[in-house]
């Protein structure tokens, strides 16, 4: 009996806890749910919590309405120039219709990127096919992007019950040859760039220089003149001075400054006198005897 | 408490079952999740009571409701079970107790329904009826990207920037976006590219980081709260920016030559710092040389003029004696000191002979060197010989620059 009774609240209990499985679910906050009799769709967009179905017959489909990122493979894109650029580009989605979603894609997020995908890159490359490469790079990247989104956005909620939050253009690359052209090109401007700072160095130096010598010729120069001016006063007044001892007795003051002439003149050692005997210097010379001078 | 943990998700929680189970046992009537535990306990309590009587009711036969406080067999049956629930409730209340760290918040799901945050501190939710997900809000998560890319006028860069944030909306974080890490990334690659892309290379590279920096973290931001991914940026570094590995030199290059520049500039000025002064001082040697002169021509001219003076008092009182002792005195100092050569011009005055090279820098000076000449500076026969026959060839113009003593 009791292991009967006992059984049986376990038997129960079971039964119950079966209902409760197939009955019962829970939809999570980041989810949203449909659910289905047979296939169809009953009930549209269940908010989250606790909810119940019937077993068997009913089945539940939910699908994660966080949003999503959906990285893009890199594609090449021309501009309008006919210029190559590799892009690299993600897309933010959110389910935003389940049921839409659901009769789009089975729920299968694969499915849903294949679809959004093929959309983003041609909408895109209509847009790079708009611009050239200054507009694409600087002055209207974010034009670029707007009419993309929009019209992503209303077509995929249409279609696919999916919003496009955002499409963003990551990279904007040049293709490799290009690039090694720009590289080269760049190279070449820091060459000249270098070239110009060296002889910009040089032209400054020399200037410095010449001022310089300039101002040093300038100022022996000015010395010099100093110098001369200042001799010439010298001898000016040495000039004076003899003149006043001359007027006292000019006669002797010739002779005497003669005699001090010759003395200052033969003064070197190299000196030679080539002297004739007769003359009156060396009148003893020739005989002691006592003479008249002239 | 791991299946409290954020991401973990109710439905891959091996609890979760039990868990729509116990609430199914508790009270199938629950949708609306407004219902506390209190309501939940009292559902149970019922429900055991319900249970009780029923299988009491069957078990005390013929005992009627009075069954339930007759016999040890009715007993028995009733007390396995509900032992085993208040066994069961207990581990269950035990099981609801979480702490929340300080730096945490805790984002509650009710049968997966947001319900709130809860702060720091001990809290009790009811397990496998909430579900709480732990986001670190205090912690600074950083970000660090190198990338290369083109810049406004089509030159390429290289710049590696960080990222700090914060979570400061849990909820979000938790609930809005799936995989908030990668949106980060992704949104700050595209917001970078976006203002390199409208700057120029040489503000890349030099003045224009700062505002490189607060440009990329306004555009950032704004992504970032357009995904509603709950994230706060603290700070955006442009860490470094470069150019691209295959110009690297030529870069490196423009700033030694912008030293060498500098260098050459500063050797030109130590030329000019090292040249003034010494022109300077030159300068003023030479007018000193000027004062010099003057001053000692003057200083000559005086002392002459004394001296002169003097001797033309004695001068006065006997003149020609006077003449003659000054001008033998003169002679004799004059001759001391000078090789001299006596040549009596008036006998044979067609060939004379001098010793030329003797005076410095002599112009009859041909063939002679130190070696022609003796020690004191006596003249070496042989070179009288050469003179002798170079002079015969000259002819007498050789003597213009000998000084010829006379009166």
């Amino acid at each position: 009996m009791v292991n009967n009774r006992s059984l049986i609240i376990v038997g129960g209990l079971a039964a119950v806890a079966w209902l409760a499985s197939n009955s019962l679910y829970v939809v999570d906050e980041t989810e949203r749910a449909v659910k289905l009799r047979f296939g169809e769709v009953i009930e549209e967009n269940i908010q989250p919590g606790l909810h119940f179905k019937v077993p068997i017959t009913q089945t539940v489909r939910k699908f994660d309405t966080r949003v999503l990122t959906l990285d893009t493979d890199t594609s090449r894109y021309l501009t309008l120039e006919q210029k190559a650029v590799i892009v690299d580009s993600y897309v933010k989605w959110q389910v935003v219709n389940p049921t839409r979603y659901y009769e789009a894609t089975a729920g299968d997020e694969t499915m849903a990127i294949r679809l959004i995908q093929p959309r983003v890159d041609e909408s895109l490359r209509n847009e790079f096919g708009r611009l050239d490469l200054q507009q694409i790079i600087a002055e209207r990247r974010d034009d670029l992007m707007i009419r993309p989104t929009q019209e992503l956005d209303s077509l995929m909620r249409e279609e696919l019950g999916v919003s496009i939050l955002d499409v963003r253009v990551k990279r904007i690359d040049l293709p490799d040859d290009v690039s090694t052209a720009v590289f080269d090109r760049m190279r070449s401007e820091r060459e000249r760039e270098a070239r110009e700072w060296r002889a910009q160095g040089q032209e400054e130096s020399e200037r410095i220089r010449a001022n310089a010598d300039r101002r040093r010729q300038v100022l022996l120069a000015q010395a010099t003149e100093r110098a001369e001016t200042l001799r010439g006063e010298g001898d000016a007044e040495a000039a004076a001075i003899f003149s006043e001892a001359y007027g006292q007795n000019p006669e002797f003051f010739t002779f005497w400054r003669s005699l001090n002439a010759y003395r200052a003149s033969f003064d070197g050692e190299r000196d030679m006198l080539v002297l004739d005997p007769t003359s009156d210097f060396f009148r003893y010379l020739r005989s002691p005897e006592v003479q008249n001078g002239e | 408490m791991a299946w409290n943990e954020p991401g973990g998700g109710n439905q891959h929680d091996p609890w979760s079952g039990g868990g729509r189970r116990g609430g199914g046992n508790g009270g199938g009537g629950n949708r609306g999740g407004n219902q506390g535990p209190p309501d939940l306990d009292e559902a149970l309590k019922k429900f055991q009571d319900k249970l009780n009587n029923m299988l009491g009711g069957r078990g005390g036969k013929g005992g009627g409701r009075g069954g339930k406080g007759g016999g040890g067999r009715p007993r028995n049956t009733f007390a396995l079970p509900g032992l085993l629930l208040i066994i069961a409730l207990g581990i269950w209340g035990a099981m609801g107790f979480y702490l929340v760290d300080q730096a945490e918040r805790g984002v509650v799901l009710r049968f997966g329904e947001y319900q709130t945050v809860v702060g720091p501190g001990l809290h009790w939710n009811p397990p496998l009826i909430d579900d709480v997900r732990m986001v670190n809000v205090t912690r600074v998560r950083s970000l660090t990207q190198t990338q290369s890319m083109l810049t406004r006028d089509e030159n390429i860069v290289e710049v590696e920037i960080s990222a700090q944030y914060q979570v400061n909306d849990p909820r979000d974080f938790v609930l809005n976006v799936r995989n908030p890490q990668l949106s980060i990334e992704n949104a700050l690659d595209s917001a970078l590219r976006h203002v390199v892309g409208g700057t120029d290379m040489i503000e890349i590279l030099t003045s224009g980081r700062e505002i490189l920096g607060s440009s990329v973290a306004s555009r950032l931001q704004t992504y970032l709260d357009s995904y509603g991914t709950g994230i706060r940026l603290q700070t955006i570094n442009i860490e470094s920016t470069s150019a691209p590995a295959p110009v690297i030199d030529a870069f490196d290059d423009v700033i030694r030559a912008r030293e060498d520049r500098q260098r050459t500039i500063n050797e030109g000025m130590a030329y000019a710092n090292a040249i003034i002064p010494a022109a300077q001082g030159q300068a003023q040697r030479l007018v000193e040389q000027g004062q010099g002169y003057r001053e000692s021509v003057v200083a000559e001219a005086q002392g002459q003029v004394n001296r002169f003076n003097a001797l033309l008092a004695q001068y006065r009182n006997a003149p020609e004696i006077m003449r003659e002792r000054l001008y033998l005195d003169a002679m004799a100092d004059v001759f001391a000191r000078t090789p001299k050569v006596l040549v009596d011009v008036r006998e044979d005055a067609p060939l004379m002979y001098l010793p030329l090279d003797q005076r410095p820098g002599g112009a009859g000076g041909e063939g002679s060197g130190e070696a022609d000449r003796g020690e004191d500076g006596e003249l070496d026969p042989r070179v009288l010989e050469r003179l002798r026959s170079a002079s015969s060839s000259q002819g007498g113009s050789n003597t213009g620059g000998i000084r010829r003593e006379g009166r």
